[in-house]
C-alpha cells in the first residue's frame, strides 16, 4: 500500500487516529523523501558547487540528480531550465521581478484569474505599483470556473503578461490552462502557471502545455518544506538579469563589475535549501514510480465517494463544483462558523483547514468570510471520509 | 471530549446564539474595528462614552462561536463602568487568557467572562476571544483599527 510509506499518517490526535484532510495545506511525506534528507545529513553533508573534496562532489551529484528527477517529473527540455527557489511565491516573485517588471510601462496590463492565491496577486500588484501597469482579473462562476467569454477582451494589444493557477487551491478547479496559454500565445502574451496544486494531482508536461514559466512547490508534492522548482523556457531565463546577488550566481567578481553564472545558477544566488532539493527530487522520484495516472485515478475515486457523502450533510453548502476538480471541498455548515468546526472536529482526529485559504477574494464572490477546507491526497481512504461526515454530525449536535 | 465541553459551555453557545448588544446602534461616541487577517474574524465595536463612563456598548461582525460570545459577554460586563474600571478588568481578562495562567482563574468581577477560561488551552482559539477586548480598547483610545497578530 503507498499509504504505508508515509508514516506521518500513523499518528493519533486526541486519542484518535489521525484523518490528515489538510493536503492543500502542505502534504505528508514518504519516507523515501525523508531518507533521502536523512542520508544527506548523515552522509553527505557538504556544501555544493563549490568544494574539491569528495563529499562536496557527492553532494553536488545529489543535488544535480534531484533537478533531473525534477525535470523529468514535468517533461521540461532540459533540467537547466529548473530553477530552485523555496516553493511557488518566490518562483512568481521572481518571474514578476525579473522578466516582467522590465517589460509593463504604465498603461500595459497584466491579467490573472478569479481564483488565484494571494501569492498569485500580490506579486503582480507590485509590479503593477511599480510600473504604473494594470492588474486585469479572469472571472469565475457559481461553480467556481473560470468563464471565458471576455477573454479575447482581456488579452488585448496592452496586455503583456498573464499569469494563472493550474488548479485552484481554495476550491479544487481544474483550469483549462492549455487553452488558456493557446490563447495568450495567439495575441503574443507570455504565460506563467503556478502549479502548487496541481502537481500533486496531475501529470504535468510543460511542453505539451507550453508555458512560459512554470512553478512548483515541494511540500505540497510530498516533498520537504522550503523546496520547489521554477521551470522557465531557456530563452527566457537566459535573457533574464538575476534575481538575487551573491555567491554561486556569479562567473568572476571584481569591484568594477560581475559576470553572471550561466542559467540555472544565475538564479542560484548562496547556499540552497540543499537537503530540501534533495528530498524533492526523492518526491519526484516517488511519484514517478506511484504513477501519476494511479494518482489522478485515486484522487478522481475520493472525490466522487466524498462528493456524495458531503452532499448528504444537512445544512452544508459545498463552494466550487467545478466538472474539472481535484479532491479539494470547501463547505460551510448552517449556523456554525468554520473555526468551530475545525476546532470540534479536530477532537475527532480530523485535520482540516478553515478561514480564507489565502483567497479571499474567491469569498468576497460568495459572500462569505471563509470555509471549511478539506482537502484529500491519493494516501486517504473512503474510511476517512466517513470520519469526516461522522465529525461534522458531531459539531452540527453541538451547536443544536 | 471533556476538554470540547469546557470550551463550548452553555453559556458560551446561548451568548452565540443570542447575542446581547449586537448590530450598529444610530449613535455612538467611539468605534473601532478588530482584524484577525489570519482566519478572517472581523468584529466592530461601538461605543458611547460620557464623562468617561461606558454608557453604551455594541457590536458587529461575523466570527466563530468564541468571538460571538466573547464579544456579547464584554458588552454585558462593560456598560455602565467608568474607563479606569474597564481598563482594570481588560487586564484581569488578559491574564485569564494567558497561556501562563493557573487552568481555574477566576476573576469574581469578571462574572460570566471567566467561562472562556478554557480557551487558553486551545491556542489557536485565544485571539478569537480577545479580539473584541483589544477593539474596545482601540476605540477607546481613539483608535480606528486594532489586531490581534
Amino acid at each position: 500500500m503507498l499509504r504505508d510509506q508515509f508514516p506521518g499518517l500513523n499518528i493519533q490526535v486526541h486519542g484518535k487516529p489521525l484523518v490528515y484532510l489538510d493536503n492543500a495545506a502542505t502534504a505528508q511525506r514518504p519516507q523515501a523523501v525523508i531518507d533521502a534528507v536523512n542520508d544527506y545529513y548523515l552522509n553527505h553533508n557538504a556544501n555544493i558547487h563549490r568544494g574539491v573534496h569528495s563529499l562536496s562532489e557527492s553532494a553536488t551529484e545529489l543535488y544535480e540528480q534531484a533537478r533531473v528527477s525534477l525535470a523529468k517529473l514535468i517533461n521540461a527540455p532540459s533540467h537547466k531550465d529548473l530553477i530552485f527557489v523555496r516553493g511557488c511565491t518566490e518562483g512568481v516573485n521572481l518571474v514578476a521581478q525579473t522578466f516582467v517588471r522590465n517589460r509593463v510601462k504604465a498603461g500595459d496590463e497584466i491579467l490573472i484569474s478569479h481564483l488565484e492565491h494571494h501569492s498569485n496577486i500580490v506579486p503582480w500588484q507590485l509590479v503593477c505599483e511599480q510600473t504604473g501597469a494594470k492588474l486585469k482579473v479572469i472571472p469565475m462562476n457559481e461553480q467556481g470556473e473560470l468563464v471565458l467569454d471576455d477573454l479575447d477582451q482581456l488579452l488585448n494589444e496592452k496586455t503583456r503578461f498573464m499569469a494563472v493557477g493550474h488548479v485552484s487551491n481554495a476550491l479544487g478547479t481544474i483550469n483549462p490552462v492549455k487553452k488558456l496559454i493557446q490563447a495568450a500565445h495567439d495575441k503574443g502574451v507570455p504565460v506563467l502557471i503556478d502549479g502548487a496544486q496541481a502537481m500533486p494531482h496531475l501529470k504535468v508536461d510543460v511542453q505539451d502545455l507550453d508555458c512560459d514559466f512554470y512553478t512548483v512547490s515541494g511540500h505540497k508534492m510530498y516533498g520537504p518544506t522550503g523546496s520547489g522548482v521554477l521551470y522557465g523556457k531557456a530563452e527566457h531565463l537566459n535573457a533574464m538579469p538575476p534575481y538575487h546577488g551573491g555567491g554561486e550566481m556569479i562567473s568572476k567578481v571584481t569591484f568594477d563589475s560581475t559576470v553572471y553564472n550561466a542559467v540555472p545558477a544565475k538564479f542560484e544566488a548562496g547556499t540552497p535549501n540543499i537537503a530540501g532539493g534533495i528530498g524533492l527530487g526523492a518526491a519526484a522520484e516517488f511519484m514517478m514510480k506511484a504513477g501519476l495516472d494511479n494518482i489522478t485515478q485515486r484522487d478522481h475515486e475520493l472525490r466522487i465517494y466524498a462528493e456524495q457523502k458531503l452532499n448528504e450533510v444537512s445544512g452544508l453548502r459545498v463552494f466550487g463544483t467545478a466538472k474539472e476538480k481535484a479532491p479539494v471541498f470547501s463547505f460551510v455548515i448552517d449556523g456554525i462558523h468554520a473555526h468551530d468546526i475545525g476546532t470540534i472536529i479536530d477532537h475527532y482526529g480530523v485535520a482540516i483547514r478553515t478561514g480564507h485559504h489565502c483567497t479571499m477574494p474567491i469569498f468576497q464572490f460568495f459572500g462569505v468570510a471563509g470555509s471549511c477546507r478539506a482537502s484529500f491526497a491519493f494516501y486517504n481512504t473512503e474510511q476517512e471520509v466517513d470520519v469526516l461526515v461522522e465529525s461534522l454530525h458531531k459539531a452540527k449536535a453541538m451547536f443544536t | 471530549m471533556s476538554e470540547l465541553n469546557k470550551l463550548y459551555k452553555k453559556t458560551i453557545l446561548e451568548h452565540n446564539r443570542n447575542p446581547r448588544n449586537y448590530g450598529i446602534p444610530e449613535n455612538w461616541t467611539h468605534h473601532a474595528e478588530g482584524l484577525n487577517a489570519v482566519c478572517g474574524d472581523m468584529v466592530n465595536v461601538y461605543l458611547t462614552i460620557k464623562d468617561d463612563v461606558l454608557q453604551h456598548v455594541n457590536y458587529s461582525g461575523e466570527s466563530c462561536a468564541i468571538s460571538m460570545a466573547s464579544a456579547s459577554m464584554m458588552t454585558e460586563l462593560s456598560e455602565g463602568l467608568t474607563l479606569a474600571d474597564w481598563f482594570e478588568r481588560f487586564e484581569m481578562f488578559k491574564l485569564l487568557m494567558s497561556k501562563d495562567a493557573a487552568e481555574d482563574l477566576h476573576y469574581e468581577t469578571l462574572g460570566p467572562v471567566n467561562n472562556l477560561v478554557t480557551v487558553k488551552k486551545f491556542p489557536s482559539r485565544i485571539k478569537s476571544a480577545t479580539l473584541c477586548w483589544y477593539a474596545m480598547a482601540a476605540a477607546i483610545k481613539g483608535e480606528p483599527t486594532a489586531t490581534t497578530e
